[in-house]
């Protein structure tokens, strides 16, 4: 009987979380009219028009921003990765002087959200003439507190016994890193799936370090739904649905890794 | 130290250096010169400005902001926003968590990975969309659920007290998913035996509850708590586009991410207010830091006590 009402409860769920995406891939076939009547779930007839010209590149650079996306999410992730998990290693693996000091100094500031820090980072950069330069995009969010904590929490469950002996065998930390990584390939998955899901997701810096050439998706998006192009809602519908297959895609493929990881992490 | 091989930290540093590196380049620079710049007048032209006159005004900027309304509208405002979304969304996923653990194996991935998908949307993709949902008297949340209870029909968007709600239930809809998924991975790596005692001792299941299942979750938790938090605080995207890059009627909805680009770069009038700015930041930055530090202080940097 509870278990019904659970199961129940969890198809509620579900369906409402997919019900928007519903509506949303449906609203792209839509004239604007229909679109305002947020009940009507079926448009009236079905044509891509909406897709063609979001492809075509009328009202944004559609597939120019797509590509800009993926590109800065991906490597912003994968370095992410790297860097945070040798970090990550050094501090649950080995102890050394200072070592108190540096992980309250690092995460004390590295804590601090980004997004707050917004200002003087531009101010740097532009100081510095990377703005408008997608790498500096990238760079500046590869050390994050996130990745810090998560890595040197999945590698404290590693047994201290083997690196006793990568010591005995006289390894540099460098080859012991190496010689344990490959157990850790879901942990790394999982944190560049996290990574990559929020740096896609990152609107503010993106509007400040870029110019218009060289939008990433958010912006685009929001550059679409300004009134000022009157563009058709069905336009900002399509390129939501489209910009949502390529994320949707990365996590359906290592959603089992993921899992997989997750559990090895929570246990104490 | 606790049985860890003790390594010399000229051997480490080879592994540290990139993570250090960029740690300096991206968090330390910026913080100091951010200290340097909200003790700058901004009237009078600050580093980067093309008037290269620059005199600083002490405290004056941090005073500035904090006899500001609107930063304190703000500051409310995200705390409200922060809080609601943590309250809310942690008991509700681990209610999920736990109906998923209930099934079947072969159903809980598929589940689990629907319940995730909101949280992979762009949040300024959707807040065109809960726009629509929420907007007068046509929205679906006014059809659906208000007036099928006999209420009024709410308008949220333009209400002033239906505002934070209004971002907070969007919220709760962008990241239960992905807690209830954390802590499904969490239940899924209890180790069996303590299932079998339970069993054994004829546990009731409020008891195993309280005993297993809750100790089980604590730790990715935390862990969600902290991400909850630094989102909620750094989350800009999805109000901005919302409300149009405005905090909405009479600021209701203003949060302090948006007001902070607010000031440093209004649109339109073109009077640049960087140390202002700044100063907000430096005011906000270490009280969230702090409160996150002391939170991961408490259990993931203890590794192997």
């Amino acid at each position: 009987m509870s278990r019904l009402l659970s199961v129940l409860v969890l198809v509620g769920f579900v369906l409402l979380s997919l019900y928007p995406f519903a509506w949303m891939f449906f609203s792209s076939f839509k004239t604007n009219q229909e679109i305002y009547l947020p009940t009507q779930l079926l448009p009236e007839e079905f044509d891509g028009q909406a897709y063609r010209m979001l492809l075509d590149g009328k009202f944004i650079d559609f597939t120019g921003s797509l590509w800009q996306s993926v590109f800065i999410a991906t490597a912003q992730a994968l370095l992410a990765t790297l860097v945070s998990a040798l970090a990550g290693f050094v501090l649950a693996m080995y102890s050394f002087r200072s070592k108190a000091f540096l992980i309250g100094a690092a995460l004390l500031i590295i804590l601090i959200p980004r997004q707050a820090l917004v200002v003087p980072v531009f101010e740097w950069l532009h100081w510095l003439g990377w703005t408008g330069n997608s790498f500096s995009l990238v760079l500046c969010g590869i050390a994050s507190g996130l990745g810090v904590v998560f890595f040197s929490q999945s590698f404290s469950k590693l047994p201290v016994e083997l690196m006793e002996v990568s010591r005995l065998e006289g390894f540099s930390p460098l080859r012991s890193f190496l010689l344990v990584i490959p157990l850790f390939a879901p942990s790394m998955v999982t944190y560049f799936l996290l990574h990559f899901a929020l740096c896609w997701q990152e609107h503010l810096l993106v509007l400040l370090l870029l110019d218009d050439s060289s939008l990433t998706l958010p912006l685009a998006l929001a550059k679409l739904s300004d009134v000022s192009h009157r563009a058709p809602e069905s336009i900002g519908m399509a390129a939501a649905a489209l910009s949502f297959i390529p994320i949707v895609l990365l996590f359906a493929l290592f959603f089992r890794k993921m899992r997989t990881a997750l559990s090895q992490l929570s246990i104490s | 130290m606790n049985g860890l091989p003790q390594e010399s930290f000229r051997r480490l540093f080879p592994l540290l250096l990139p993570f250090l590196a960029l740690w300096v380049l991206f968090w330390v620079v910026p913080l100091f010169l951010g200290v340097d710049l909200a003790l700058q007048n901004p009237d009078s032209g600050f580093a980067t400005s093309e008037n290269t006159e620059i005199e600083y005004v002490g405290l004056e900027n941090f005073e500035r902001i904090i006899s500001d309304p609107k930063f304190h509208k703000a500051l409310s405002n995200t705390l409200y926003y922060v809080l609601g979304s943590v309250i809310c969304i942690i008991p509700l996923a681990f209610v999920l968590a736990v109906g998923l653990f209930e099934l079947p194996r072969l159903y809980r991935g598929t589940l689990a990975f629907c319940l995730l998908i909101p949280g992979l949307a762009l949040p300024g993709a959707m807040s065109k969309l809960f726009y629509l949902f929420f907007h007068g008297r046509e929205g679906a949340l006014n059809q659906y659920l208000i007036i099928p209870l006999g209420l009024d029909p709410i308008n949220w968007m333009m209400d002033p007290d239906f505002i934070m709600p209004s971002l907070v239930l969007q919220s709760v809809w962008r990241w239960t998913g992905v807690v209830t998924l954390f802590f499904l991975c969490a239940l899924e790596g209890i180790p069996s035996w303590h299932f079998e005692v339970a069993k054994l001792e004829g546990m009731k299941s409020l008891s195993r509850m309280r005993l297993i299942l809750v100790p089980g979750v604590r730790n990715l938790a935390l862990f969600a708590g902290v991400f909850l938090i630094v989102d909620g605080v750094a989350s800009f995207s999805g109000a901005y586009t919302l409300l149009g890059g405005s905090g909405g009627i009479l600021d209701s909805g203003l949060l302090l991410v948006t007001y902070v680009y607010q000031v440093a770069f209004p649109g339109g009038s073109g009077r640049f207010d960087l140390p202002g700015a700044t100063a907000m930041s430096l005011l906000v930055a270490p009280i969230v830091a702090g409160f996150l530090f002391s939170i991961l202080r408490l259990r993931f940097l203890q590794t192997r006590s």
